[in-house]
């Protein structure tokens, strides 16, 4: 039974006439790492704040359909439950500490004390998360003194802390470095082996081919193209409706159309698949050749 | 540089140990007496018998002594100067100097009114040295002061370095475009017209994602709260407190008695 069901979802922002989203039928599995991609204004963070609640409780405006997570509707929920099931980390990692915090462990430990969880387990859960994220050095420094890669992950803490069963992230790396990327990657991986479902909205399509199991592309906040990384990710139609293309499927097609790619062989998003279809066709002449 | 954001002095001391509520007592438990008790060597004597042995039972002396010389001394001094110059009575003349007279009664005045201005920024500059601001807003949550009261003071006191150091950024965009921020005053004022807008319109967008963040965690849960911050309220707390607030009522009565 899937965790997530979209049925028919349209939305309009307040004073908009089109919609952010139309007709979005989604099912999502539990633990399932779903990869949202798409143009600027294409509809993912929309997409996001639809899933944890915030549309339609925090952005007014007009929602059609049902959202529901665990069998439970966004629209018969309030919000500040809602966010247990449902947890999101966005963009801008500076916006995301709550300012009423002086270090890491109290910032992680805010979403516990506005649940009324103990103290004792509040701790445990806290120094748990930390490990995990990898920030437990960081606990007695100030959110503030912290690098945004730094700051993500404290973010992303924030939010494992209370345990969701979903995870939703925005674009959590759009400001960060390949090792802050690499980061934060790394956490929501080992989150999404232990069972946790997670969607991104994301456009680093190499990522996206290394640990997605499944990918949405949004057009115009319509799904355009929904399936397995490797598919969707090098389809052709991609480019020219404006998606981020990885640079080796760009390479591959062009290697492609001058002979040089083997046709049977899939497309590569990454820089690994790529070596290793360059490497096959060298390989191949090579034996051709006396 | 963010590191720092507030006063305390992380030590362990008696003054440290004691309860959030308790030292705020105790704020207007020194400063209400200075001002309202008729015996005019009171400040005086709360300063030296008090004020001072509280520095360093809080173990914060150096810090303390620091603000005082470089803080609070100058701005008592600067009062005590106006009011003894400028308060008008009084009949033991001790000096004239243009239209202006000093009167021995003027100057007794403006001693006291500089020591309890110097009572009261100390008894504020010993608080915030030796409570965190954290904790002061748990315990007064715990004890009814609404959720986001408490967010919006404990935010704007961090607010202040950041929106410093954002500052700090602009200007240093603007002037790499040519903006001119070291010339004459007037030309400077002028010249931080353009800084404004990204500062102000830069935070307003902030604070909507802001929102959305505290909410993500529950902000406004309607549960009831919990603190990571274990505050001690020990009995000798209760005990000062009533104390304190008897001390208070006292120096009130007295003065309504004796005048
Ligand atoms: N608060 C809002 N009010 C009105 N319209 C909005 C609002 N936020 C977004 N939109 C519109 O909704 C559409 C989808 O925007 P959305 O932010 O979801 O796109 P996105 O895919 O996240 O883009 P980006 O890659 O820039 O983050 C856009 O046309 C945008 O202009
Ligand atoms: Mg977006």
């Amino acid at each position: 039974m899937p965790v997530v069901r979209l049925q028919q979802v349209t939305y309009y922002y307040p004073l908009t006439e089109t919609p952010a989203l139309q007709d979005i039928n989604l099912e999502i599995e539990e633990g399932e790492f779903i990869a949202v991609i798409g143009p600027n204004g294409a509809g993912k963070s929309t997409l996001c704040y639809t899933l944890a609640g915030f549309i339609p409780h925090f952005y007014k405006g007009e929602l059609q359909g049902t959202v529901e997570v665990d069998g439970r509707s966004t629209q018969d929920s309030n919000l500040s439950d809602w966010v247990l099931r449902v947890g999101l980390v966005f963009q801008n990692p500076f916006n995301q500490i709550s300012g009423a915090k002086y270090t890491v462990f109290e910032e992680v430990a805010f979403g516990l004390e506005n649940r009324g969880v103990p103290r004792n387990e509040m701790i445990q859960r806290v120094e748990e998360v930390l490990e995990m994220t990898g920030i437990a050095d960081l606990a007695a420094r100030s959110p503030y003194s912290l690098s945004g890669g730094q700051q993500q992950r404290v973010a992303l803490a924030s939010i494992l802390v209370m345990q969701p069963k979903v995870l939703v992230l925005d674009e959590p790396t759009s400001q960060m470095d390949p090792i802050g990327t690499r980061e934060v990657f790394g956490v929501i991986r080992k989150m999404a082996q232990k069972g946790m479902t997670v969607v991104m909205a994301e456009h680093k399509m190499e990522w996206i081919a290394q640990f997605a199991d499944r990918v949405i592309a949004l057009w115009e906040g319509k799904i355009f193209l929904e399936g397995k990384p490797q598919q969707v990710l090098t389809d052709e139609r991609l480019a020219e409706k404006g998606f981020g293309v990885s640079r080796y499927t760009t390479t591959a097609r062009l290697a492609l159309s001058r002979g040089l790619w083997q046709a049977e062989r899939p497309l590569p998003v990454t820089l690994e698949e790529a070596v290793s279809g360059f490497a096959a066709i060298r390989n191949g002449q090579s034996k051709g050749k006396p | 540089m963010h590191e720092r954001l507030s006063f305390y002095v992380k030590r362990e001391s008696p003054l440290h140990q004691l309860n959030p509520l308790t030292k705020l007592t105790l704020i207007f438990g020194l400063i209400l007496p200075a001002f309202l008790v008729p015996f005019y060597w009171t400040p005086h004597l709360l300063l030296v018998l008090v004020v001072f042995p509280l520095a360093f039972l809080g173990k914060v002396q150096g810090e303390y002594f620091n603000a005082a010389t470089r803080l609070i001394l100058p701005a008592a001094g600067f009062l005590f100067v106006m009011q003894a110059l400028f308060i008008p009575g009084g009949e033991v003349v001790l000096a004239r100097v243009w239209f202006l007279t000093l009167t021995q009664e003027s100057l007794l005045y403006a001693f006291a009114n500089a020591v309890r201005i110097f009572v009261m920024i100390s008894s504020f500059t010993l608080f915030m040295l030796t409570t965190h601001p954290s904790e002061l807003m748990s315990d007064l949550t715990r004890r009814g002061l609404p959720g986001q009261f408490a967010y919006v003071i404990i935010a704007t006191l961090q607010i202040i370095p950041q929106m410093q150091a954002k500052a700090n950024t602009i200007i240093a965009a603007q002037r790499s475009r040519g903006l001119d921020t070291e010339s004459s005053f007037s030309r400077r004022i002028r010249a931080l017209v353009p800084l404004v807008g990204p500062l102000v319109f830069g935070s307003l967008v902030e604070v909507e994602e802001r929102a959305i963040a505290i909410e993500a965690r529950g902000f406004t849960s309607r549960l009831p709260k919990t603190s990571l911050r274990e505050i001690s309220d020990r009995p000798l707390d209760k005990g000062l407190r009533w104390l304190l607030l008897a001390m208070m009522l006292a120096s009130l009565l007295s003065r309504i008695w004796f005048s």
